[in-house]
């Protein structure tokens, strides 16, 4: 067949191509009309929900960055406090106001120490000081008389500077005054104190004692008494770490502006979101992938299980 | 719209079919499908012919898998094409046309419909068949050189 007699064919094709019945226009006029409804389209939700996440993380970071970290900058800010008190340098704390964080009287609180319990305290304190001998030797003066005494020493000077180490014992009952008149010899750098609870073991001690005494085992009694007596040591004296310095701060330590405050917050907090969402990212992923592998598969074996379908009906 | 383009709907069902009564009723169940449907069509991803072309594709392949199942269940191997005197795909249909037309297959019967007698390009009857434009090309070119055949065997037979 000739290419111009079979373009002739494909025209009959088309002209004979039958409209629809009447019948069928009928059923098709008696349909209602459809009114337009709103639709949630996939793409463009997809779209204004990534939009909205965004500007609402941002908006969170700008927030926040505003109105300051609650958590995270009252710290820098007592770091700087600090720090700006440690620049003072020179001017003892006669006085150390509460407020600064150093009143040690009113940080050693009751909820730390029980005085009817058995406590072990440990205290470490740096301190500047300007004059190096005489801030150590009043420290060993203060121990001395409160009851303590000195368990070592290290002591050495430089030319510019010089640094002294006191690990000095405390009376427990005396450790409060002792640290009152410490932080009168400089500035405080740095201080640490831990108290751990001793009564219990010394109640077990006790039991143990009663009972070996009971059954009249001699050489354990005193094996146990000795353990008690330690025990009993190492609540009485507070160890106390006193180191001093002469050291001036390597270098001035700038108060951030508001506004780098509020970069610092912003962009913690945009790291922090940027984090969680590759988080999800990273968890999710792999469960999207193979959910959209499978739609996939699922679609090509359906389109040729209908193509084959087709092909097979006549 | 329903009505204007209820013609190229009943005569892409018509030729899926080869049934004039099958398309027909396929054609209104493509209509109901489109009422129920309508706030899914998006004019931006194609016009409303394709869109009805598409539900109608999908109505008559419900109907040849029900039709696949129910033969398998009964055992029945006999086509329900029904033995008509008229032409099936048109009444100026030679009747050695008509004959070649029915010998094809759905599926070649299908890329005819769509690309020869409602004229659409290549890219919209790809995205009726849900495949590449490409491969609208071959598959309308096998099912042309089969119809030619069929006809010419026809004439000499």
């Amino acid at each position: 067949m000739s290419e111009a007699s079979f373009e002739m064919v494909l025209n009959e094709l088309r002209e004979a191509a039958p409209p629809a019945p009447e019948r069928l226009r009928g059923l098709v006029r008696s349909l209602p009309a459809a009114t337009p409804r709103f639709s949630l389209r996939v793409r463009p939700a997809i779209s204004a929900a990534i939009v909205t996440m965004l500007v609402v993380g941002v908006g969170v970071s700008i927030y926040a960055g505003l109105r300051g970290d609650p958590a995270g900058h009252r710290n820098t800010a007592n770091y700087f406090s600090a720090s700006e008190s440690a620049q003072s340098g020179g001017t003892k704390q006669r006085n150390p106001a509460p407020s600064r964080g150093l009143g040690f009287e009113q940080q050693l609180a009751p909820g730390l120490t029980a005085k009817s319990r058995l406590q072990k305290q440990d205290v470490a304190m740096r301190l500047r000081v300007d004059d190096l001998s005489g801030a150590t030797q009043s420290a060993v003066r203060t121990t001395r008389r409160l009851g303590g005494f000195v368990a070592g020493a290290d002591y050495a000077t430089r030319s510019e500077d010089g640094n002294s180490r006191l690990a000095l014992r405390v009376p427990v009952a005396n450790l409060q005054k002792a640290i009152a008149s410490f932080t009168q010899l400089g500035t405080i750098l740095s201080q640490h104190i831990s108290v751990a609870d001793l009564q219990g073991g010394l109640e077990r001690l006790d039991a143990r004692i009663a009972k070996a005494r009971h059954a009249g085992h001699a050489q354990t009694v005193a094996r146990l008494e000795r353990r008690r007596d330690a025990l009993i040591r190492e609540g009485t004296y507070a160890h106390v770490s006193l180191q001093l310095t002469t050291a001036k701060p390597a270098a001035k330590n700038v108060v951030p502006g508001r506004f780098d405050r509020f970069l610092d917050t912003s962009g913690d907090i945009l790291g922090k979101e940027a984090i969680a969402v590759l988080y999800a990212l990273v968890v999710a992923g792999p469960f999207v992938l193979i959910a959209a592998l499978l739609f996939l598969a699922e679609r090509t074996r359906r389109r040729r299980s209908d193509h084959r379908l087709l092909e097979e009906t006549g | 719209m329903a009505e204007e383009h209820l013609d190229d709907v009943y005569r892409y069902l018509l030729y899926m079919t080869g049934n004039p009564h099958l398309a027909e009723d396929l054609a209104a169940e493509t209509f109901e499908r489109a009422l129920r449907r309508w706030r899914r069509f998006d004019p931006r991803r194609g016009a409303a012919r394709t869109w009805l072309c598409q539900l109608a594709r999908g109505a008559a392949l419900d109907h040849f898998r029900a039709d696949r199942r129910r033969r398998k269940r009964e055992g029945v191997y006999a086509s329900d094409v029904p033995e008509l005197d008229e032409p099936v795909f048109g009444e100026g249909l030679s009747p050695a046309l008509d004959r070649a037309v029915c010998s094809l297959s759905a599926a070649e019967r299908e890329v005819v419909v769509l690309r020869v007698v409602l004229e659409l390009d290549g890219e919209t009857a790809a995205r009726v068949l849900g495949i590449r434009p490409t491969a609208v090309s071959t598959r309308l070119s096998r099912a042309l050189q089969k119809l030619e055949e069929r006809m010419v065997s026809d004439v000499r037979g």
